[in-house]
């Protein structure tokens, strides 16, 4: 049987991915390599790194075995896999933010409201439980500029300092939700490779579990 | 202007829509007679087939499917106004055709079906909307021996359609919510977890049961849960400290399943799965699901769901199951490579022998081997038969009745 098919994802959470793996004796990648291979074998397991909203969709069907990928990618996600563990790191938050001198910066829910956020399908959720007429507006990066230009009222939008909101003169409202790097896995694989896909979220889980202890001590 | 640039926009691109498929010869031959050879594997086990329709009205289906699976059905408008779906699904069918045509029994009664089923799937999705699926029901046994019947004929019909390394994994719908019940959670701790569950996140699982007062043992069965695989043994280990009736007896039941599945003798391609996630609105008993290393998406899946029949009037036991053709295609084709389609010989002939190679068409057609004969003359003045590639055999006049020597140069393995 060959050996597991991991996708790893590009961007904020690779270098942490990359240090995870090796910490937890999975595997020694040089995240520098991959500027030059898209895909690297280490043993019998081939690591390829994907743009992180790809994850879920090779996951899925089955191109690869498991992959690591930010639980705010799989909010926005209707890809079935299975979400094996929490791996703690790439801690961000999900939180509607409008400018520092609007109405809604002072606690006023106005009845109708245009959200910019690239996370749509998050935003419906997050609206619909509060009777707003809401019009989301999706955009594919730098949200922050759309109250700016007056596209959009507020954001939605994922922060992990709050730096670059009150960058742009933006202050919370409320959270959606909060997220860290998961592990997830392919239907078929957690069955037909049980042992492999099983060994890597025991060792995972386990270093992940190390370090925040760690970090809290 | 080139590619992209040169259709106006908005033009029509005249094609296929996302996520439906043309089959072309050989593939659409491979497929078909893959469901030929499923059809007739449950037909040698004694079930009959049967036809359902391809519409079924919004009410028949809402009768049987949860919102999710509903919400995913192509629909549209009758002539009266009553919404219709293109069928998701083949099991609802047959139900409402047992209830409502065969009540009267005898029983146990057993059908078996192959048809097409849609879902309206997101675009550019990767998946297909238009999938073939064949089936059994098995209506009017409620013991376990009729579960592991259906899970042994699910194992036949794939290996006689040349299916290989299968792997079956046995679970049981009650195990968990019984394990719920058993941890003593609240009604609404409860439902979140069965929540996540269902969506298969078992980071939200965790931390649903986290807050809880759940009982050791219960919450360490479930948070071990995609680990609870594996054999006969795993029962007595999974039993250890549990305190309901209810999860015993689902071990019990699979215990038992265990054993008529030995005596099937296919226990080499068992594992039990204590942590099957499956529609716990729909499945009642033990329930099963078919992989291989070949393919991302089970092949085929089943169980028992002894509540459907009487949402359409009549109180009756019920297990089934159903085969995915299309992966079953897929992952044969992954394993194998495109399979060489059957060969069809040319009879090809010239001046006078039109007739002669008439006459030699007939008598291949006769011993079952395909060919086509030539519609103008052609060649040197002899009746040729070839076949595809450079292989071909000359038949000289006096030869023309030799269907037997053309065969056996050409189609090695028809005689």
């Amino acid at each position: 049987m060959r050996g597991l098919r991991v996708a790893l994802p590009g961007g904020t959470l690779f270098d942490s991915a990359c240090g995870l793996l090796d910490a937890a004796g999975i595997a020694r990648l040089d995240p520098g390599r991959f500027d030059r291979e898209l895909s690297i074998s280490h043993g019998d397991d081939v690591f390829v790194k994907v743009r992180p909203t790809d994850v879920p969709v090779y996951v899925e069907m089955g191109g690869c075995d498991c992959g690591i990928v930010g639980k705010d990618v799989l909010w926005e996600s209707s890809r079935e896999c299975y979400e094996l563990a929490d791996l703690g790191f790439g801690r961000c938050r999900l939180v509607l933010a409008a400018p520092r001198d609007s109405a809604l910066a002072s606690g006023v829910w106005p009845q109708s409201l245009r959200v910019a956020t690239k996370y749509p399908v998050s935003a419906r959720r997050f609206f619909a439980a509060r009777s707003l007429n809401v019009v989301v507006i999706r955009l594919h990066g730098s949200v922050e500029l759309a109250p700016l230009t007056g596209l959009a009222d507020c954001v939605l939008d994922i922060t992990a300092t709050g730096r670059t909101l009150a960058a742009n003169n933006l202050v919370e409202i409320a959270e959606a939700g909060t997220s860290t790097a998961r592990l997830i896995a392919n239907h078929a694989a957690l069955k037909t490779r049980n042992d492999q896909v099983g060994a890597i979220a025991v060792a995972l889980r386990r270093m992940a579990a190390a370090r925040t202890t760690v970090g809290a001590a | 202007m080139t590619g992209l640039d040169a259709l106006p926009p908005g033009a029509s691109v005249r094609g296929r829509a996302d996520g439906f498929t043309d089959y072309l010869v050989g593939p659409a031959a491979r497929r078909r007679m893959l469901t030929d050879r499923f059809i007739e594997t449950f037909e040698a086990w004694g079930y009959g087939f049967m036809v359902t329709p391809l519409i079924e009205p919004l009410d028949t289906i809402a009768a049987g499917v949860g919102g999710v699976q509903q919400s995913a059905l192509f629909r549209f408008m009758d002539s009266d106004g009553a919404l219709l779906a293109l069928v998701g699904e083949r099991t609802v069918s047959v139900a409402r055709v047992v209830a409502t045509q065969l009540h009267d029994g005898p029983f146990p009664i057993r059908l078996c079906y192959a048809g097409s089923v849609l879902r309206n799937q997101a675009l550019n999705a990767g998946r297909r909307r238009e999938s073939l699926q064949a089936g059994c029901e098995l209506v009017g046994a409620s013991g376990l021996a009729a579960d592991a019947e259906c899970i042994a004929l699910a194992a036949a019909a794939l290996e006689r359609g040349g299916v290989e390394h299968i792997q079956v994994d046995v679970g049981h719908a009650d195990f968990i919510p019984g394990l719920l019940d058993s941890a003593g959670l609240e009604p609404a701790a409860r439902e979140e977890v069965l929540a996540a569950l269902a969506r298969r996140d078992l980071v939200a699982v965790e931390s649903a049961l986290e807050g809880t007062d759940a009982a050791d043992a219960e919450r360490r069965l479930l948070l071990a849960f995609p680990t609870l695989r594996g054999g006969r043994e795993i029962l007595d280990m999974a039993a250890g400290g549990l305190r309901g009736a209810r999860p015993h007896r689902a071990l019990q039941e699979l215990a038992q399943l265990w054993d008529l599945l030995d005596a099937h003798a296919i226990t080499d391609r068992v594992h039990l799965d204590l942590g099957a996630v499956r529609d716990w609105d729909y499945y009642t008993g033990p329930t099963f699901e078919v992989f291989s290393v070949d393919s991302g998406f089970a092949l085929g899946s089943g169980g028992r769901y002894d509540t459907l029949l009487s949402r359409f009037g009549a109180t009756l036991p019920a297990t089934g199951f159903v085969l995915h053709v299309d992966r079953c295609h897929d992952s044969m084709v992954r394993r194998a490579g495109a399979q060489t389609t059957p060969v069809v010989l040319r009879v090809s002939w010239d001046g006078d022998a039109h007739a002669g190679a008439l006459e030699l068409t007939r008598g291949l057609r006769h011993k079952g081997v395909a060919c086509t004969c030539d519609l103008d003359s052609g060649g040197d003045g002899d009746v040729r038969v070839s076949a595809a590639g450079a292989r071909w055999s000359h038949l000289g006049r006096d030869e023309q009745g030799s269907v037997d020597a053309a065969v056996a140069a050409l189609v090695p393995h028809a005689s």
